[in-house]
């Protein structure tokens, strides 16, 4: 009873003139950002820092998280319709979505995207409300070995992002673990690979790869014939361009595991949307009953990955509002922010700041069904973006690529490195080795080197502290289950086969 | 030898980069503290990469070696219109090497022209005004409407 009150004065508040004004600039230029690949929501937060703190810190923050959570929607839109993930979360849209869009079903695609993000977007945000401090508690007790476990986890799943050689798709995730050594090493500041180039200090960005593998490598790989006819299939007329219910139907379940997946890993600090996207799509992949759909425009492998990276929004908050602790470079921002208008934020925020928490909780149900409005309408003319001529849509490709990668740090030699990654794209792609696990390498090594290494130091060199907490068996139990469950349905097939000949 | 003549090269030229690859992550590893007085070094977790993509890659090699001895059937890539493919990557290649001297703008409307007269073979003026077209719109959207820095030539764009 309390919550309902306390969200009614949410409402009254999120409901004032301005504050409803500043949601929607927040959620329009978070949408602007997450479509265009490289400016992500971090940096368009810290640009309006400034703006934000000459405002009430409610309407400051509603605006902020607004331009966190629009980004989320908007990020599916480049992946689906050019192969060009806007970030790292959407890497795995690319996947089923740019099929789909290959399949003359963009505007499903794009339009389950929308649906997707508002559904989690709003489950998320359900789950803040009522289940927050006890959530944050938990997630407390995850120390480096668990961490290590959950990136364990993520990496698992390998198997269910390999096409048809898993020792290809492992090889492609260890070069992807290689990259990520690339820089400083933040332990002993000593320099891991960067042959005396001062930019590859701070690393390989992930977006620079993303890129080049996806993007360019499609590009190129479809220059092979001077082709000038439209690329893609885009159906007339406005029924076929929205999901159908049989589309919805069948994400059901996705929408389900994607928004508690994303919400639950949203709250471990650090752990972000990536790896969100990442399990969400391998646990949809492991349920369903036609798995061998994922890879070629299955609709619940966009439900699934856009779901967890919109719910992640809501988690990521959790432990920002209830113990002060940033998991992404967006919640640090949007945790120097408050600090910045005197408050705290800690346990005691939601108790002497009730304003701001809960207005913040009922501007994100208003934000979200903005978002639907504001994107559903726009998947028909998102997708006609897809009738274009080749010899039009992959300049366009190539120069949203260009721009997104110089934006990053604004250096030319990242668009070397994108277009030396676009020429290993197109060459994977020929050998068969997949670019998901080689993204999903790089993004997951430095936070899994990091565990390693700070659970060894903890227990002064001794391996047992990695498997034997009770949170990170669990989690290497379920890895393990993950690497050998293949394993298992190769020999049951087998033994059928060999039944069958005998029988 | 009848195998190797069976054996798609690109695979095995594949495997054969990865283990230099390996190998000299490994090389480098090998310079970095394993361990130090604090726990785990620099050189702990790129010496395990190392060491899986070398075992990694040789597996590859041998698994299609293996297919190749028993006749299995062995997909090859198709390498077709790859002359194509390094043309078009050349032309970007140039085109982020003119960036500096020339900007953006200018370096971005040579590139799509090559591309849309070479490997698309449309007329000039097709590719000039589709070139024009994507660079006064990329600059109209990103530089003037969202402030984004790209490179700017002695011009100023």
């Amino acid at each position: 009873m309390e919550i309902l009150t306390n969200l009614a004065q949410g409402f009254a508040i999120a409901l004032e003139p301005m504050n409803l004004f500043w949601c929607f600039l927040g959620v329009f230029l978070g949408t602007v950002v997450g479509i265009l690949p490289g400016l992500g929501p971090s940096a368009t937060v810290a640009l309006l820092l400034p703006l934000a703190t000459q405002m009430s810190p409610t309407a400051g923050i509603i605006m902020m998280a607004g331009i966190y959570y629009g980004a989320k929607y908007g990020g599916s839109t480049t992946a689906i319709l050019l192969n060009v993930p806007g970030e790292s979360a959407s890497v795995v849209t690319c996947i089923d979505g740019f099929e789909m869009a290959r399949n003359g079903r963009a505007g499903p695609a794009l339009g389950i995207a929308a649906i997707a993000s508002f559904v989690a977007g709003t489950v998320g945000v359900i789950l803040l409300m009522l289940i927050a401090p006890p959530v944050a508690e938990f997630a407390l007790r995850f120390g480096p070995p668990e961490y290590f476990a959950l990136m364990a986890f993520g990496l698992s799943m390998v198997v269910l992002l390999a096409g048809k050689s898993m020792l290809k798709a492992l090889l492609s995730m260890f070069v992807g673990l290689w990259l990520a050594t690339i820089g400083i090493d933040m332990f002993t500041d000593s320099e891991r690979y960067t042959y005396d180039r001062v930019e590859l200090l701070d690393g390989v960005h992930f977006v620079v790869v993303a890129i080049g593998t996806f993007a360019i490598g499609e590009v190129l790989a479809n220059l092979t014939s001077n082709s000038s006819q439209q690329m893609f299939k885009v159906p007339r007329g406005l029924r076929n361009l929205m999901p159908n219910w049989q589309d919805i139907k069948d994400s059901r379940f996705a929408l389900l595991n994607g928004s508690l997946v994303g919400f639950f890993v949203g709250v471990l600090p650090g752990a972000g949307s990536t790896i969100a996207s990442f399990v969400s799509y391998g646990v949809e992949k492991a349920m369903s009953r036609h798995p061998e759909n994922f890879g070629k425009g299955a609709v619940e492998g966009v439900a699934a990955p856009e779901a967890a990276n919109n719910s992640e929004t809501g988690g990521a908050l959790v432990p920002l509002m209830t113990l002060g602790i940033p998991g992404s470079a967006t919640t640090a921002i949007l945790l120097a922010a408050l600090i910045l208008w005197g408050l705290r934020p800690g346990p005691l925020l939601i108790q002497d700041h009730p304003e701001i928490f809960w207005g913040l909780v009922a501007s994100m149900y208003i934000g979200n069904v903005m978002l639907l409005i504001l994107n559903l309408p726009l998947v028909p003319v998102f997708a006609q973006i897809l009738r274009l001529p080749g010899y039009i849509l992959y300049p366009v490709i190539l120069g949203v690529s260009i721009i997104g990668v110089y934006s990053v740090d604004q250096r030319l030699f990242d668009t070397w490195l994108v277009a030396f990654f676009g020429l290993l794209g197109y060459l994977m792609r020929k050998v068969e080795y997949p670019a998901a696990p080689l993204i999903l390498g790089l993004v997951l090594g430095d936070l899994m080197e990091n565990a390693v290494r700070q659970s060894l130091m903890m227990s002064a060199g001794d391996v047992s502290i990695l498997y034997t907490r009770p949170l990170a068996l669990v989690m290497l139990v379920l890895t393990a289950a993950v690497l050998v469950g293949p394993l298992f349905r190769r020999m049951a097939k087998w033994r059928l086969k060999v039944a069958e000949q005998e029988g | 030898m009848s195998w190797w003549k069976s054996a798609d090269k690109s695979e095995l030229a594949c495997s054969a980069i990865l283990v230099a690859l390996g190998v000299s992550i490994l090389a480098d590893a090998w310079d970095w503290p394993y361990l130090t007085k604090d726990g785990p070094g620099p050189g702990f977790f790129p010496l395990w990469i190392g060491i899986s993509i070398i075992g990694l890659s040789v597996a590859v090699a041998a698994l299609h070696l293996y297919d190749v001895v028993r006749r299995s059937p062995v997909e090859r890539p198709n390498w077709r219109g790859s002359a194509r493919v390094l043309t078009g990557w050349a032309g970007l290649a140039v085109s982020i090497a003119l960036m500096k001297p020339a900007g953006f703008i200018l370096s971005f409307l040579l590139l799509v022209v090559f591309l849309v007269m070479v490997i698309f073979q449309r007329s000039f003026l097709a590719a000039l005004t589709v070139g024009a077209g994507t660079s006064i719109g990329f600059w109209v959207v990103f530089v003037k409407l969202l402030q984004v820095q790209l490179p700017a030539g002695p011009w100023g764009f």
